[in-house]
């Protein structure tokens, strides 16, 4: 079944070459994917991450008032 | 804003905002996320399956490689018998400065190839005819065995696909029978488990076929350089067949490409030191006198804490 959907990938790679850089399309796809994902990272807003508060959580006042 | 290492108090309380970070959900997400890429991409893509190469495979597929290969192991003529440390002391091994680590650790692995590769193999093969000629080998005198072997590996050598010579006038001593006996061994599989099996019972020490292997005049370089997995092209960070590679070892790689590494006999040495360099400096970076200002020439961080600077400003 799932052969179906497998890709094949046991054949000669394809080489990208510039000058003394030499980069396979497996490796340049991942490098490429990698600077995207960051730039997403960097760019997206974080769902529920808009919760800056100038307070103290609950949490952390009930914890730092109990020391005290 | 600057900070004056020196001047911020460390038992002092941090006075600023604060926010709620549920950091166990975040892991348990993310674990689940990669997880269920990385099971996705391994039933789409599967994994490289590359047949491992064998004594067997290259005597089958090179056999004039093999046969002029094993001479030379006996004439002690392949790269591992020049080696050096940890093999042997009969090359100086790589030096950085007046620092030689091969030698200052030694030999650890002894091996001569001409014994650990051929004779001690054969000696397990029942026949007769290879049983004296092993006899007649050991009884001659080194400079003796060397002649023999060279002039063999070189008549080999010369003729390019011969894989036995005819020696009417018995020049090459027993060296045609051991190694036509070694080519009937690897071609039948067994000097694969000999090898792997001479040290211990257990086959786990691949070091005498990978040593052997390598010193494999056309057959070893061809599958790697056909798989773009040699040095000199970048095989540090290349996988087999078209799957991605260690990409990440692009540094490593870049050193192999370029003068004064490229054409040096040090290049593994200077390279891993260089790289040495480069890590402590990215270990101690913010104790850089330039390199530290970077992040104040190419701000990130402000990017990544927009908001926080926005509000700040």
């Amino acid at each position: 079944m799932l052969k179906i959907f497998s890709i094949d990938l046991n054949h000669p790679a394809h080489y990208l070459s510039f000058g003394p850089f030499s980069v396979s399309a497996g490796n340049l796809t991942i490098i490429i994917s990698m600077a995207v994902l960051f730039l997403i990272a960097l760019f997206l807003p974080f769902p529920n991450h808009e919760k800056t508060t100038d307070e103290k959580p609950k949490s952390q006042s009930a914890k730092a008032g109990g020391k005290k | 804003m600057k900070y004056n290492r020196s001047s911020i108090d460390p038992s002092k309380k941090w006075s600023g905002p604060l926010r709620e970070y549920d950091l166990v959900k975040e892991i348990v997400i993310a674990v689940v996320v990669v997880g269920f890429l990385a099971l996705s991409l391994a039933a789409l893509f599967s994994s490289p399956d590359e047949k491992a190469l064998t004594m067997q495979s290259w005597a089958t597929e090179a056999p004039a490689d093999f046969v002029q290969t094993a001479a030379g192991e006996l004439a002690g003529t392949t790269t591992s018998a020049s080696y050096g440390p940890p093999y042997n002391t009969n090359g100086s091994g790589q030096n950085i400065g007046p620092v030689n680590l091969g030698k200052i650790a030694g030999v650890r692995i002894p091996i001569d190839p001409a014994k650990s590769f051929v004779i001690e193999p054969l000696s397990i093969e029942p026949d007769s005819v290879t049983k004296s000629a092993i006899a007649t080998w050991g009884a001659a005198s080194a400079k003796q065995e060397i002649e023999w072997a060279s002039a063999y590996a070189d008549a080999l050598s010369k003729d390019g696909k011969a894989l036995s010579i005819a020696d009417p006038t018995g020049k090459f001593g027993p060296v045609p029978t051991l190694v036509t006996s070694l080519f009937s061994m690897a071609k039948s599989g067994a000097l694969d488990g000999a090898l792997t099996t001479s040290d211990t019972n257990l086959p786990t020490n691949f070091t005498k076929p990978l040593l052997f292997l390598a010193d494999s005049g056309t057959y070893f370089p061809d599958k790697a350089a056909a798989q773009h997995l040699s040095g000199d092209q970048w095989g540090v960070m290349n996988e087999t067949g078209s799957w991605p590679g260690q990409s990440w070892l692009w540094l490593y790689s870049l050193w192999y490409q370029i003068e004064p590494f490229k054409s040096s006999g040090n290049a593994d040495i200077l390279v891993m030191s260089l790289m040495g360099v480069l890590s402590l400096g990215l270990i101690f970076l913010p104790l850089l006198p330039i390199i530290s200002r970077i992040p104040y020439w190419i701000p990130v961080h402000r990017l990544i804490w927009r908001k926080w600077y926005q509000r700040k400003s």
